[in-house]
């Protein structure tokens, strides 16, 4: 049986971190993802740079399919 | 059209230029998870180094991407020495040069509150975080303003968790 804050968590709400500071729970509040942030904290600074790349080469893959498909 | 910033930085670091890495790759440094578009960086003008930039890119087809008609840097030398800014257009992407960082001021200033990183590809200077976050605060897009929350939030954390860079 999932209790219900698994349930709540299992579709998306966030579990604050029990020693949030006042930034960090304004900044989850204002409606901005926490759980990226913590997922690119446990990086180092240059696999951030690196994950950046790889999601920047996706995207303008994207952006050049989607005008190539546009101009057809 | 690709944007390969480490190889522009590779390139620009080649070339002897003196720049510190500013913008949104400062911040996806910081640990805010944010795409960005384009390599921003700071670094002293002057003949000399837009020398320098020219350089770095020459073979990369650069040119001023602001210009109606995308003027190519080649053709605009005799204009070096004027220039305080230089938005460029290249092979590998745009590159956004500064000479001076509203919140912060001039290149003198910029580096003094820069850090020097090491990475695998060489070693940079970042902005650090506190000059990062005056510069969006003075920047005042609502993408900045988006940004000066993370940042803020990031540098509670890492005072927070010391293990934290």
């Amino acid at each position: 049986m999932i209790d219900e804050v698994t349930l709540a968590q299992m579709n998306g709400e966030y579990l604050m971190p029990p020693d949030a500071g006042p930034a960090w729970r304004a900044a989850a509040e204002y409606g901005f993802d926490m759980s990226l942030i913590e997922e690119s904290l446990k990086l180092t600074p240059e696999e951030r740079l690196a994950e950046h790349q790889q999601v920047l080469n996706f995207l303008i893959e994207l952006q050049e399919s989607g005008q190539s498909h546009a101009a057809k | 059209m690709p944007q390969n910033d480490q190889a522009l930085l590779m390139r620009l670091k080649d070339s002897g230029l003196e720049f510190v890495v500013i913008g949104g790759l400062c911040v996806v440094y910081h640990g805010v998870p944010v795409a960005t578009f384009d390599l921003d960086i700071c670094c002293p003008f002057g003949e000399e180094n837009v020398q320098k930039i020219e350089s770095a890119v020459k073979d990369l087809n650069p040119v001023h991407r602001l210009t109606a008609n995308k003027l190519p840097l080649e053709q605009t030398r005799s204009s070096f020495k004027d220039l305080k800014n230089i938005y460029l257009q290249t092979d590998l992407g745009k590159l956004d040069c500064l000479g001076e960082v509203s919140g912060l001021g001039s290149y003198e200033q910029v580096f003094q509150q820069s850090i020097l990183h090491t990475m695998s590809f060489g070693q940079f200077r970042m902005l650090n975080l506190d000059a990062l976050i005056a510069a969006k605060i003075a920047a005042g897009r609502e993408k900045d303003l988006d940004a000066v929350r993370l940042l803020r939030a990031v540098k509670e954390r890492k005072a927070q968790q010391k293990e934290l860079f």
